[in-house]
């Protein structure tokens, strides 16, 4: 327990890191580079104003039309989303570890919020997993790939709430959580799951053009 | 008559036997100070005299029971809670309630390779 536990939460939690962080680091400048060669115009017009707009009003519910045309995708996929990325940042057992670790610390949820927190992103990944059987546009783009990222966002969710209750072996179930959870990580950079980086930029670009050339909203 | 006497001096033998890990409060086997007002966790598993023995550390009270901060075989303060001197919201420079059982507790077991590290090993659910 102890050598494997402390690899996993030492050596490998800081190469998860620099993976992720790095990974989409030059994803990033790859993507400004391809835009600067192949469509260089987009420069010209850039706007922070008109992007951070859209970047805006793409993060209200409702604001899209997009949002309005599926209103139970909406409401899932903002609560997956929020829960998704608030619990993990502020689960007080992965704040105190940074604390013991790094010495950096910042306010943390109660393990009842958290925990209801990770029954909504499981709750929303079984969704997406069945909109993506019944949905023919979702099915279409549906291939393996996309049933192992889908596993692999749950994993480190599913783990950690066994893990939290203690159902199964706890020191398993805690050693798969960690090891899951920096899978997940490492997996950001390298597939669609980097729609956390795309995200921003395409509606920097979108906005920028829609807003300070066409004069249209773009949501 | 017989009957009726028998019968009560079983019943008192049975509520002397309920009563009887009362008596035997001095077995530690959890570690539950009330200075945690809302505890996250389940108390932590820490039978103190077996846990002493299986390590191999039964004579030193000292490594556990300081004064200072160190561990000093002359300076010891066995039977004061921890919380006597750490408190829940420790000020600036000083050890938490909290930290002061984890670092102690944590520091050895990772020193000696062996004993719980990570949460639930500890904070174990009944
Ligand atoms: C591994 C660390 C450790 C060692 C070694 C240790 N203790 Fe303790 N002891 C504790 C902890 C932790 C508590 C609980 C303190 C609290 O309530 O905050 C405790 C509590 C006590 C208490 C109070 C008991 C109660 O029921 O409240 C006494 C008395 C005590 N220890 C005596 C000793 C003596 C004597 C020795 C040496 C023979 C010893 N301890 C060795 C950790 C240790
Ligand atoms: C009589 C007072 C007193 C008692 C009782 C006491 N401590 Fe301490 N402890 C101190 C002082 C003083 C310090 C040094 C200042 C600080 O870090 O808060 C300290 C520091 C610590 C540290 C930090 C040491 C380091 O190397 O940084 C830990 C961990 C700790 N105590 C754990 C415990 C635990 C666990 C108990 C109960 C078993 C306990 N203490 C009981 C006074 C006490
Ligand atoms: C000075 C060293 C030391 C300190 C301090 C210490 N432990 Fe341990 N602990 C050990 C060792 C060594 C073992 C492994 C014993 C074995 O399995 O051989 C152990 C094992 C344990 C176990 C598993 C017991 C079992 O039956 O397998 C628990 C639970 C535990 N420690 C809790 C605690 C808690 C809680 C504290 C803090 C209050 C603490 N320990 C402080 C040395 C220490
Ligand atoms: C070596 C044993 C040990 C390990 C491992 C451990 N703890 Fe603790 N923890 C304790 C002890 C002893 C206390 C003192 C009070 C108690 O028993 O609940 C405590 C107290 C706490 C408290 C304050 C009381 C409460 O329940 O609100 C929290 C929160 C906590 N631990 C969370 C954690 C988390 C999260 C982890 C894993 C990152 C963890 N602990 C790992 C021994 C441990």
């Amino acid at each position: 327990m102890h050598s494997i536990y402390n690899f996993a939460t030492g050596p490998l939690c800081w190469a998860a890191f620099i993976i992720f962080i790095g990974g989409l680091l030059l994803k990033f400048i790859s993507m400004v580079r391809r835009a600067r060669s192949s469509e260089p115009y987009i420069f010209g017009y850039f706007s922070p104003y008109f992007g951070l707009r859209s970047v805006i009003a793409w993060l209200i519910p409702f604001v899209p039309r997009n949002g309005k045309l599926n209103p139970v995708f909406t409401v899932v996929t903002f609560a997956f989303h929020i829960c998704l990325l608030v619990a993990p940042l502020f689960l007080m057992a992965h704040v105190m570890l940074l604390q013991e670790g790094v010495g950096m610390h910042w306010g943390t949820l109660s393990d009842a919020t958290a925990d209801v927190m990770t029954v909504i992103v499981l709750v929303g990944l079984a969704y997406f997993a069945y909109r993506r059987c019944t949905d023919p546009t979702a099915k279409y783009v549906t291939g393996p790939k996309e049933w192992v990222l889908l596993a692999l966002v749950a994993a480190p969710f599913l783990t950690g709430f066994l893990a939290y209750h203690q159902i199964f072996d706890y020191q398993v179930m805690v050693v798969l959580h960690i090891l899951s959870g920096e899978a997940m990580l490492i997996a950001i950079p390298f597939t669609w799951l980097s729609h956390m980086l795309l995200f921003p930029m395409v509606r920097m670009y979108q906005g920028s053009e829609f807003g300070g050339v066409r004069h249209v909203k773009d949501w | 008559m017989k009957k009726t006497i028998l019968l009560t001096l079983l019943a008192v033998a049975a509520s002397l036997l309920y009563l009887l890990p009362a008596f035997c409060q001095e077995d530690m086997r959890v570690i539950e100070p009330t200075a945690f007002e809302n505890p996250q966790r389940p108390a932590a598993v820490f039978n103190h005299d077996a846990h002493n023995e299986k390590a191999g550390i039964e004579g030193d009270c000292y490594l556990c029971h300081h004064s200072e901060g160190k561990p000093d075989p002359d300076n010891t303060s066995e039977g004061t809670p921890c919380s006597d001197c750490h408190a829940v919201k420790a000020e600036k420079g000083k050890t938490g309630l909290m930290q002061a059982y984890h670092k102690m507790c944590q520091d050895c077991h990772q020193a000696k390779g062996k004993g719980p590290i990570a949460c639930g090993e500890c904070h174990v659910r009944n």
